[in-house]
């Protein structure tokens, strides 16, 4: 992969407005991703199908599944469960606004516990833990939005 | 706790129009909320197949709107019900009909409200029952899961039905089917109508039916285009004028010369 086809990725990622892209191409893999300030709100500056694409495939993650499970063996040896975003919408760290956070970083948590709430369409959808394991990262700040795919926390399984 | 008369013999009135709706009718003269009380139900009502769960109070001690808002639900004053709802299960597109849950039982509602009193409700984006402007009903949705499972949803409503002395930070802003109408309301016929609208708008959904859900949200919602906005991201405030809902259900905004699509927040007509 040379200079000009990096950079024929990044105006694509740039085009579609997609918020992480990964690609392996000849032993070498690229990983792109685009801190989301404005997540919530996707811009029709491309032509509307790019901007309609992303909350489709995140409805459908809502409804068929996918628990975004990503083990990041590269970096450490460590198993390191991501819980990534099902949907499009706003993340919340508690139930409400004077509550505590349902999880802090270094919280164990059991699978089936809630980790936070992301609101979309005002529906209030709860994400659980799918593993038995310790919080070890927090992405992203409570209320801040996300977009489908956006990695919310770590989790070292046990 | 056993259902009340009136209100076991309206359910049965409307019972071959509530399809799968009111499997199970649970009745609390008071109760915490009624969503947490559905929630708590929902894993019996699955394992018993029974979808549909309706939970219903006279008064909630602990009414809840989103993100921590209380919801004034003082006793007989309003309809206050809970619905355990299943629209990942839809034949068609699940993962539209889940994102179109919460316009469908905006649309449901009033609807039924229609039906049920003859007064005209309007929505605004996304499920708020208003007239003119002032709020007469909410809608809480909740779901939990990791999306791995047919999720379900609790759908939780509020119609505000007595004239009553609103408290001072609502007294601008909230209206009762009896303030607007000038007559007595009854709630268990409220109850029924809305749940026979709910039940045809579910339908709906889970046939993929969701152009004529769209068409019927537009139609209730006219400030849903034109009309001034603002709401607040990162960046801070920001205004624009509506400009419609796109096919999933978020609000479309012009701001100059491009249009955002807001699918979460606080967005406030100005």
């Amino acid at each position: 992969m040379d200079l000009d086809q990096i950079r024929s990725i990044l105006d694509l990622v740039r085009e579609h407005e997609l918020s992480e892209f990964e690609i392996e191409h000849d032993g070498l893999r690229l990983k792109i991703r685009k801190d989301s300030n404005s997540a919530q709100i996707v811009t029709h500056a491309v032509p509307m199908m790019a901007a309609m694409a992303a909350p489709v495939a995140a409805a459908a993650a809502l409804a068929s599944s996918t628990p975004s499970s990503v083990t990041d063996i590269g970096e450490s040896e460590i198993e390191l469960a991501v819980v990534k975003s099902p949907i499009v919408g706003t993340f919340y760290r508690s139930s409400e606004p004077a509550s505590a956070s349902f999880v802090e970083i270094g919280s164990s948590v059991k699978k089936g516990d809630v980790l936070c709430i992301i609101e979309a369409m005002k529906l209030m959808n709860e994400i659980d833990s799918e593993y038995d394991g310790e919080v070890v990262n927090v992405y992203v700040e409570n209320g801040q939005p996300v977009q489908y795919g956006e990695r919310l926390f770590a989790i070292r399984t046990r | 706790m056993t259902l009340p008369d009136d209100l076991a013999a309206a359910i049965e009135r409307a019972r071959p129009r509530l399809g799968r709706l009111a499997s199970t009718v649970l009745f609390f003269e008071t109760i915490g909320s009624t969503n947490d009380m559905a929630a708590e139900r929902r894993a019996k009502a699955l394992a018993e197949r029974s979808e549909g769960l309706v939970v219903v109070a006279d008064q909630q001690t602990s009414g809840r709107g989103r993100r921590g808002h209380t919801w004034f639900s003082p006793a007989g004053f309003g309809l206050y019900v809970s619905v355990v709802l299943a629209p990942a299960t839809a034949r068609t597109d699940p993962a539209r009909a889940t994102t179109l849950l919460t316009l469908a039982v905006g649309v449901a509602l009033a609807e039924g409200i229609e039906q049920a009193t003859g007064l005209r409700v309007d929505l605004k984006w996304p499920n708020d029952l208003q007239v003119s402007r002032r709020k007469l009903g909410g809608i809480l949705a909740e779901s939990s899961g990791a999306g791995d499972r047919s999720d379900t949803v609790v759908v939780g409503y509020g119609i505000n039905v007595q004239t009553q002395a609103f408290p001072p930070e609502l007294r601008d802003r909230a209206t009762s089917l009896e303030s607007e109408l000038g007559r007595t309301i009854g709630r268990h016929h409220l109850l029924a109508e809305t749940l026979v609208a709910l039940s045809r708008r579910y339908e709906d959904l889970l046939a993929g039916r969701f152009d004529a859900i769209l068409d019927a949200w537009r139609r209730l919602a006219p400030a849903a285009s034109g009309a001034r906005v603002e709401w607040t991201t990162n960046a801070g405030a920001s205004t624009g004028v509506t400009v419609g809902i796109d096919d999933l259900g978020a609000l479309l905004v012009r701001i100059d010369d491009r249009v955002e699509r807001i699918v979460s927040g606080e967005v406030v007509w100005i």
